[in-house]
């Protein structure tokens, strides 16, 4: 019963509660400190980021890269899902080869060497955010697809139901609720890796904000993209919990 | 004619370590259709005797190693969409509401009206009790709820045979009372076979009009049993003196082959 309780406390609670302590502390008591910024001075430099900063512009072109690469990648891996449903398929092996070498080199090296090969491309953050996104659901829908329900694949095969539309309306079907439970972590690690690209990359995102500030030693900037990065996850993970009861509510 | 012929069946799996392990060998089962009505027959063994494997080849989802399926005298290797299968799980889709789940079934070349076709599936949702609820979701439902569906859905396909894999073996009593009932009046309606895999006798006896006796390591049918149809699928027979009669009957050939077989009595 305690349990229950516990769990039932909205986690909003908690963020309004360590909210109104960084006012209190950080305002009223440490106005002068080199940990976190005094709160009207960040609300204050939210103009700066907006001019000095470039704030739309690298906002936008970070949440496009995050969120159109999920997109994009949902929508190839829907696509080519019979590519990958054969395990014992070439493209198989690829998967299962990539899965290996994912376990041993963080993707963020891949990034180095995108930086390296096309230093002056436009796209080469999208393109990374999108190959990191795609590889992730194709491993991600192989190791699922071993352990689906395979009543449902029995059942429609004896109506006479084509291969072709079993792996689309019933195999790809069937997998949403866990697809879906696996975007809820692949857009907390897409936002990681995309921020740490442009921190590296140094030409524009939020990243590159992040390491503008770092430079300038700029703390309230930098709290600022904190919170607005934070703040756009939230939404985020806001619509994909919406998306997922809309269209994966069965699990 | 014959609905259903299996040749000499057999089937073998490669364990891990690369032994063979023969699940069904040498499986032969005629149902024929003389009297031009709808048969349940019930494929009656232990737990783990290859019941599964053996309804799989019926329905050409897997291939046998040896022998041959027939339906109607024709021989077939991969699914036609005659012979639907129910497994034992619950197999109705749940992304998708009664309605669909059922129109999931119909053949895609089907020449019938957009009218016809609504009369039709107006007419199996009636048929397994699931007016009301045609735009109900399954997946919080029961498993009589979605084994209806189940149904209705296979119904759709207008099989020859409908598979059924222990579906039962969860339910309630209560649940399987209103089932049986129903599949009674599928049966009578549509004129088509039910082939039910079961591990419970009572099942077997109360609704079959032949019993197969399967026993293990390997999978082989040893005896038929041909119930009196007059006395099959009425209500009470397990107090009846011929369920008993029956019952034993099955028991001791049991016994007889070898095969320590206690099987579940109520229904």
């Amino acid at each position: 019963m305690i349990e229950l309780q516990i769990r039932r406390r909205p986690s909003a609670i908690y963020v309004v509660t360590y909210f109104i302590l960084w006012i209190v502390l950080f305002e009223f008591v440490l106005p002068v400190n080199n940990v976190l910024p005094k709160p009207s001075i960040v609300i204050q430099s939210f103009g700066a980021l907006w001019d000095e900063y470039h704030l739309a512009v690298n906002y936008l072109n970070t949440t496009a890269s995050v969120y159109l690469s999920i997109l994009f990648a949902y929508l190839l891996l829907h696509f080519l899902s019979h590519f990958f449903d054969n395990r014992k398929s070439v493209v198989s092996d690829f998967i299962h080869s990539l899965n290996w070498f994912s376990k041993f080199l963080p993707g963020i090296l891949i990034g180095f060497l995108l930086i390296y090969w096309f230093h002056d491309s436009l796209y080469i953050e999208f393109v990374f955010a999108l190959l990191t996104s795609f590889f992730s659901f194709v491993i991600f829908f192989q190791k699922r697809r071993a352990h689906l329900c395979h009543e449902y694949v029995d059942a429609a095969r004896s109506l006479g139901i084509s291969e072709i539309s079993i792996r689309r309306k019933v195999i790809w079907k069937s997998l949403q609720p866990e697809i879906f439970n696996h975007i809820f972590v692949l857009h907390l690690y897409i936002w990681s890796l995309v921020i740490a690209f442009e921190f590296i990359y140094g030409k524009f995102g939020i990243g590159n904000i992040f390491r503008l500030a770092l430079q300038y030693r700029d703390l309230s900037a930098m709290f600022s993209a904190f919170l607005i990065v934070g703040i756009t996850i939230f939404a985020g993970r806001g619509v994909i919990i919406f998306l997922k009861k809309k269209f994966a509510f069965w699990e | 004619m014959s609905i259903l012929k299996l040749e000499n069946i057999s089937k073998h799996y490669l364990k891990a370590a690369g032994a063979k392990q023969n699940v069904l060998e040498n499986i032969n089962i005629l149902i024929d259709d003389t009297d031009g009505k709808g048969k349940f027959i019930s494929i009656l063994a232990p737990f783990a005797s290859g019941k599964s494997t053996l309804l799989k080849i019926i329905s050409a989802i897997e291939k046998p190693d040896g022998g041959k399926v027939y339906l109607k005298n024709n021989v077939y290797d991969k699914p036609i969409g005659k012979i639907a299968l129910i497994p034992e799980r619950p197999s109705s889709f749940p992304w998708l509401n009664v309605k669909e789940n059922i129109a999931f079934g119909r053949r895609p070349n089907s020449s019938s009206s957009l009218g016809d076709q609504e009369v039709f599936y107006k007419e199996l949702i009636d048929m397994v009790g699931l007016s009301g609820y045609e735009g109900h979701f399954p997946h919080n439902e029961s498993l009589g709820f979605r084994f209806r569906i189940s149904l209705a859905r296979a119904l759709a396909a207008k099989p020859e045979i409908i598979l059924l894999d222990e579906p039962f073996k969860r339910m309630n009593s209560e649940t399987k009372d209103e089932i049986y009932e129903m599949i009674r009046k599928v049966i009578k309606k549509y004129n088509l076979t039910i082939i039910l895999a079961t591990t419970n006798i009572t099942e077997a006896v109360y609704l079959s009009n032949k019993i197969y006796l399967m026993k293990k390591n390997p999978g082989h049918i040893f005896e038929e049993i041909n119930i009196d149809a007059e006395t099959a699928i009425i209500k009470g027979l397990d107090r009846h003196d011929r369920f008993l009669s029956l019952k034993n009957e099955i028991e001791k050939s049991f016994r007889s082959a070898g095969e320590n077989f206690h099987t579940e009595v109520h229904i």
